[in-house]
């Protein structure tokens, strides 16, 4: 047991010798959390502005505009088509969404209801498309309703759209919310990207950390430990606790500080932790699985890079991955970052429990025992 | 302390030590000679435990190797060809931590690291990262962690490849030291001069076979006389070589090159005029004569016909 903590104990030495750990390990989480957060929060000093434009001016539309207004990460300013104009000139908005006239029974009709004139260069475009979509499809099945009634009571479609609508508030009371179950509230801005940026600087730090099997192979570190009185495993292990524990003291301050700076809620210290160890395990295991893969840092560097980039952007960990499309969600189930993103959501908005992250915790673990033997098996010693 | 009998080792279909068998006794200074490739480093990652051996047995204080790994590797200290330091840590850090996983507590492992750096020659750069150090301070942090335990055996893998001469001739006295206070040193090198300085026997390796053994002094003996008459001609004729090879006293005669003949010779330097007076017969023009010691390098040229340095 000395010797296991001998060797993890050096190699944390190790780590927090070099500055660019540190960089790596704070500097950049903070910055990029900060960035990012900006740039989609709710607190945020720089939100996508669109203007309004209601052609339509019905009961139906307002509906739209309510769903719309309720959202978190684009502004929506209602103005009449000339302004909405002025506005995009001037740069004041990012682009203009018009409901246009006869909207209902164009959606019944299948033809566009509405139109988007984004500015030059806006990449958010399919961002906001999608909120408009999915606004107007929440509302569409009381249009669709409101028909049916229409000719059976021999009434017009609007006049019974209008109660309808006017009765809405009783659906919401005919499920009853019976534990802390995940409401399934979204994760909105900087605690979004605390929890986003915190997974993938674990994992490029992690990376780098895995790095130092290679290395310590490559200088004949390792068959210099295998000739003294240590064994396999205990080489392993003293290399694995301290990846582990960096990994631990790495995401215990991007924590500390994101509550403090970003006020940032992580919800239930013991979930968490949790969450985040199997979260790690998972990841030391890519780690060594590549490292066991690959001949030197530099190709375990280049290809870890680039499975992290694309798995995060795959995981939701840039942006909500509700905004990409179904195939690409469905995709999202087989990498890490997807579930301990859900995690962390129903931890950081749902204030879940343990037994609220069981699915993510048991999925990540799955992924931390193939990478592990991966690794573990093609490892090579001397 | 060591005893090696009819050691072998494949890697594939292809035999890397072809049943070596000696023995090293305590405090000795054993030199293990041979040029790049002979097997030297496979017998001793054998002898460490590091790989098993295919067959035959290795024995370190009268334990079998491959049952008593744990208690044949605390006798040994092994100094590696590889500088298997830590750069970016201190050599005191590095020392200790070596010194760890030898079974030495921090306190112990601190104040042994103390007396290592002393032993070295590098007390005032114990606080400073292995990576500010030169080569030779490098190979003597090296050495220095293999004695951090105290070992019984220290085992040196080709420990001065690569360093100024300065450091080199630091790192043969300090081992040669060593080995006066009781430690018993096996020393691997295809530099004949360091392993005829701190050996007393010597065995040479070639291509996984042990090829001779023995005290400086029996090697000697093997020796043709101990002089090699090396001539550089104009053109060498077979007619002279043949002639050459008749005259009494000659051992042997190997060409190195198509203007390079070495003689070896039975010490009767009136052998010289001989092969002078067959140059001129033959109309061979002798363009430089020497006449050297022989050694083991010279040895191993009569052995294998080969240089020990290819």
């Amino acid at each position: 047991m000395k010797k296991i903590l001998s060797i993890c104990l050096f190699e944390i030495k190790r780590t927090f010798k070099k500055k660019s750990s540190i960089v790596l390990m704070l500097g950049m989480p903070l910055l990029f959390t900060f960035l990012f957060g900006s740039i989609f929060g709710k607190n945020a000093d720089i939100t996508f502005r669109i203007a309004l434009v209601d052609e339509e001016q019905t009961a139906f539309s307002k509906d739209v505009i309510q769903k719309l207004m309720m959202d978190e990460m684009i502004s929506y300013e209602l103005v009449n088509a000339l302004e909405a104009e002025e506005l995009l000139a001037r740069n004041e908005v990012q682009g203009i969404v018009t409901l246009e006239k006869g909207i209902a029974t164009k959606l019944r009709n299948e033809k566009p209801p509405a139109t988007f004139q984004p500015s030059l260069g806006m990449s958010t475009a399919p961002l906001v498309i999608q909120q408009v979509n999915q606004a107007m499809q929440a509302v569409d099945i009381y249009v669709a309703a409101s028909q049916v009634g229409g000719f059976y009571f021999n009434e017009s479609w609007e006049s019974v759209y209008g109660r309808i609508t006017e009765n809405e508030g009783r659906i919401q009371a005919w499920t009853e919310q019976k534990t802390n179950a995940p409401t399934g509230h979204p994760m909105m801005g900087i605690s979004y990207s605390s929890a986003g940026f915190s997974i993938m600087f674990v994992m490029i730090m992690m990376l780098s950390m895995t790095g130092t099997l290679i290395e310590a192979r490559q200088a004949g570190i390792w068959s210099r430990l295998f000739t003294t009185p240590v064994t396999r495993f205990q080489v392993l292990l003293g290399y694995f606790l301290s990846f582990l524990i960096v990994g631990w003291i790495q995401f215990f301050l991007l924590i500390l500080l994101s509550s403090t700076l970003f006020d940032v809620n992580w919800g239930s210290p013991a979930a968490l932790l949790l969450l985040v160890t199997a979260l790690l395990l998972c990841v030391v295991g890519l780690g060594i699985a590549i490292a066991s893969l690959v001949k030197t840092v530099d190709q375990q560097h280049a290809i870890g890079t680039l499975v992290i980039i694309s798995t995060c952007m795959l995981g939701g960990v840039y942006w909500p991955i509700s905004m990409v499309p179904d195939v690409m969600r469905k995709i999202a189930n087989f990498v890490p970052q997807t579930w301990a993103m859900e995690g962390l959501t129903t931890l950081i908005a749902d204030s879940g429990t343990i037994g609220d992250i069981f699915m993510p915790l048991i999925v990540l673990l799955g992924f931390a025992v193939i990478f592990l033997f991966i690794g573990l098996s093609r490892m090579k010693y001397v | 302390m060591l005893t090696l009998t009819d050691v072998k080792k494949s890697f594939g279909a292809h035999e890397v030590i072809k049943g070596i068998s000696f023995q090293v006794e305590k405090g000795e200074s054993f030199g293990l000679l041979g040029p790049n490739g002979a097997g030297k480093s496979t017998l001793i990652s054998m002898i460490c435990g590091l790989i098993p051996n295919g067959a035959g047995e290795i024995r370190v204080n009268g334990k079998l190797v491959g049952k008593h790994l744990k208690e044949t590797k605390q006798i040994i200290g092994v100094v590696p060809q590889d500088i298997a330091l830590y750069p970016t840590m201190s050599a005191m850090d590095n020392l200790m931590f070596w010194g760890k996983m030898y079974g030495l507590s921090g306190k112990k492992a601190k104040a042994r690291a103390k007396e290592v750096l002393n032993i070295v020659g590098l007390t005032e750069r114990g606080k400073d990262r292995i990576e500010t150090f030169s080569g030779g301070m490098k190979r003597r942090i090296n050495i220095g962690a293999a004695l951090m335990h105290e070992p019984q055996l220290l085992i040196m893998d080709e420990p001065t490849v690569g360093i100024d001469p300065q450091s080199r001739n630091h790192i043969l006295e300090t081992v040669k030291s060593l080995n006066e206070q009781g430690l018993t040193v096996i020393y691997t090198s295809h530099y004949m001069e360091e392993v005829e300085f701190l050996c007393k026997r010597i065995a040479i390796l070639d291509e996984g076979k042990l090829i001779v053994s023995g005290t400086k002094k029996d090697l000697n003996n093997r020796l043709a006389g101990g002089i090699v008459l090396k001539l550089t001609v104009g053109t060498l004729h077979p007619s002279f070589i043949e002639q050459v090879k008749k005259l009494n006293g000659v051992e042997k005669v190997i060409v190195q090159t198509a203007e390079e003949l070495d003689v070896h010779l039975q010490s009767k330097m009136e052998i010289v005029a001989d092969v002078i007076l067959l140059a001129s017969q033959s109309g061979v023009v002798i363009h430089n004569m020497q006449l050297k010691e022989a050694n083991l390098e010279t040895l191993f040229l009569q052995l294998t016909g080969r240089s020990l340095r290819e």
